[in-house]
């Protein structure tokens, strides 16, 4: 794909992030282009999550700027940028456990909805008609990750690979332009990361959503990803398409270890 | 003889006539419904009639004619069973080929045969198609998620594109009733063996089935298999045309049984693994043996001896049991195919459901033709099955 300022969606700019002077990300800067899946690889303490928040609106960066479609910024709430098209998922899941599938993807369309919460808890006005479409909307996520047989049990009840699912699922909920993963494939085994990378690809491709992943399943990113920046020690060392990266010898060095 | 359209008030002798007669006498009332986005969406006599005849003549417009033969590879899903009638409303026959087999045993199956007209419900079953190295003349496919990056794709109708077509507006079939309405293919040692199910054949037996069982319009049938048996096609589509009865369809396989427990179905085909299956679901969920609680639902589902064990037993176990497996308005619960095992019939009979033994009585030939050669059948015409 080639990195076009008019279709690059996201773009960061020497960005930069520390904690009380210890520094977690340093002057970090790459592209990514509209419709593409980049993931961020590097070591553990490499500064993927920090970078991922910084995006997502969970951390200030304290120098350099985001542009994000049109709008460039250096701090932004995670609520304004939930609203500009980005959702993500967590590392480790955040759930409501006690609530069911569908009521969890629900909570992902609490943007998209108009009535005011008086509406809302009387069930008047626009509420009503409104609830039904929102209802819609979830069903169609729900079927799309093929969460039907589960979309009224409690999350809680749920194994740990079905549950990062619902998670996505309450991501997509909110039709985001920009999908940020947070090793959604974590714990899994390999059929169940088959099938979430199956997943990502199909959000991708069929939905057209950006995607920016953490993974560390090396063989996985490689597999899905059209992009790939590499992170070591908060600084980035690598950035390109899958096969450059792997032959980058400074990524080889720090992060793969051997030449495969 | 004469068909039904010739003959105003003759019987009709296909399935597509019975549906065109169903459709004339019951347009409004439902005839499907099938689980979609969580809901129950619903199609009239007439919907499905109007839907058949456009998929008909979308079928024509594309080289498909009478004598020819509609390969189906599909789940459970109403378009499935609408095509393989809008074939046999062309006079052509439905080849149903199961989607849960094994695709090591399919595939010599399908690149043996080679068949040109072929409805695939999705990228699975495409890729499939694609492995037993098939080019089929005409590739329909259902959901096209995943499909944009297979070859196959470029040349693949969507169903949804045929329904733009003009309905062809009455069933074609011109010849006897004894015409080929269903094929089915397997392997048996390297041969190919096939089974032919005629309209008449459908149509008799599910006559016989109708009216032993008393089954009328207002029951609710469960499809949870895509008639990739003949004793689906037998006992469940040809009662369902003749008898004008509804015919469900679960959102998807893995939601079958949380389908059937909502819907309470009235009418149940099942194979032996249907009833093995929810068998299995209720042991699973009884109490753990020892405690008082196992000790009241074996007590309940003993033989019951007086009025307070039938009466206690019914409220208690029998009843919350027949709720959870979808059974608790079921009065026609048949068995297609194998017998049950003792302990499953027993459990059902416990529970106070009689299972009743419909032997699939299949006739299995050996298919002598060589593949792809002309076959002289009823239309005269080249069958691309033979």
């Amino acid at each position: 794909m080639t990195q076009t300022a008019a279709t690059h969606l996201l773009e960061l700019n020497n960005i930069s992030l520390s904690f009380k002077g210890v520094k977690a990300i340093t002057d970090i800067s790459f592209r990514v282009t509209e419709g593409e899946i980049c993931a961020l690889i590097g070591p553990n303490g490499a500064g993927k999550s920090s970078l991922l928040n910084v995006i997502s609106g969970v951390y200030q960066a304290q120098e350099g700027h985001i542009r994000f479609d049109r709008h460039q910024r250096r701090r932004q709430r995670a609520h304004d940028a939930a609203v500009q098209g980005i959702a993500r998922t967590f590392q480790n899941i955040a759930l409501f456990k006690g609530m069911s599938v569908l009521d969890n993807v629900l909570t992902g369309r609490n943007l998209k909805r108009r009535s005011s919460w008086i509406e809302q808890a009387l069930g008047i006005g626009r509420a009503r008609a409104e609830d039904d479409r929102q209802r819609e909307a979830a069903e169609r996520v729900i079927e799309f990750l093929h969460l039907q047989p589960w979309r009224d049990v409690p999350v809680g009840k749920l194994p740990y690979g079905l549950q990062k699912r619902v998670e996505l699922a309450r991501a997509l909920a909110a039709e985001p332009r920009l999908l940020l993963l947070d090793e959604p494939m974590a714990g899994m085994n390999a059929e169940e990361k088959q099938q979430m990378s199956r997943f990502i690809v199909d959000i991708n491709r069929e939905l057209g959503t950006t995607v920016v992943l953490i993974e560390h399943d090396i063989g996985v990113v490689m597999g899905i990803s059209d992009h790939v920046v590499v992170l070591d020690y908060g600084r980035k060392i690598g950035d390109g398409s899958p096969e450059a990266v792997r032959q980058d010898p400074e990524v080889i060095s720090a992060y793969l270890g051997t030449r495969h | 003889m004469g068909s039904f359209n010739d003959t105003p008030g003759a019987a009709p002798v296909s399935l597509p006539q019975w549906l065109r007669l169903q459709a004339q006498w019951h347009g409004p009332d439902v005839a499907l419904r099938h689980k979609h986005l969580g809901i129950w969406q619903v199609q009239t006599w007439a919907q499905v009639a109007d839907e058949v005849g456009r998929l008909a003549a979308g079928l024509q417009a594309h080289g498909f004619a009478a004598g020819a033969t509609l390969a189906i590879l599909s789940r459970p899903r109403p378009q499935a069973l609408l095509a393989a009638l809008a074939a046999q409303w062309l006079g052509g026959v439905a080849s149903l080929f199961d989607p849960l087999q094994p695709g090591a045993e399919q595939r010599p199956l399908l690149a043996a045969l080679q068949p040109e007209f072929v409805l695939a419900e999705g990228l699975e079953e495409v890729q499939r198609l694609h492995v037993a190295q098939l080019a089929p003349k005409v590739l329909i496919y259902l959901d096209r998620r995943g499909l944009s990056a297979s070859e196959a794709f470029v040349e693949a109708l969507d169903y949804a594109a045929l329904l733009a077509y003009h309905p062809v507006d009455e069933p074609g079939l011109q010849g006897p009733a004894q015409h080929t309405a269903f094929v089915f293919y397997r392997e048996v040692a390297q041969a190919i063996e096939e089974q032919r199910l005629s309209h008449a054949e459908l149509l008799r037996e599910g006559q016989r089935l109708v009216e032993r069982e008393a089954l009328g319009r207002q029951e609710e049938a469960l499809a949870a298999r895509a008639f990739a048996s003949a004793g689906q096609a037998r006992y469940l589509l040809a009662p369902w045309l003749i008898a004008g009865f509804r015919l469900n369809f679960p959102e998807n396989l893995a939601t079958r049984d949380r389908d059937r427990r909502e819907l309470g179905p009235t009418l149940v085909a099942g194979t032996r693994e249907t009833y093995t299956r929810l068998h299995g679901y209720a042991l699973e969920r009884l109490p753990l043996p020892g405690s008082w609680a196992r000790r009241l639902v074996d007590w309940a589902l003993t033989a019951p001896s007086g009025l307070l064990q039938r009466h206690l037993g019914h409220w208690l176990v029998r009843r919350p049991l027949l709720d959870v497996l979808g059974f608790s308005r079921t009065r026609a619960p048949l068995l297609v195919g194998d017998a049950l095992a003792p302990e499953t019939q027993a459990f059902f009979e416990r529970l106070g459901i009689n299972v009743r033994h419909w032997s699939d009585s299949a006739h299995w030939e050996i298919r002598v033709q060589p593949v792809k050669t002309i076959t002289d059948d009823w239309t005269g015409r080249q069958s691309q099955l033979a």
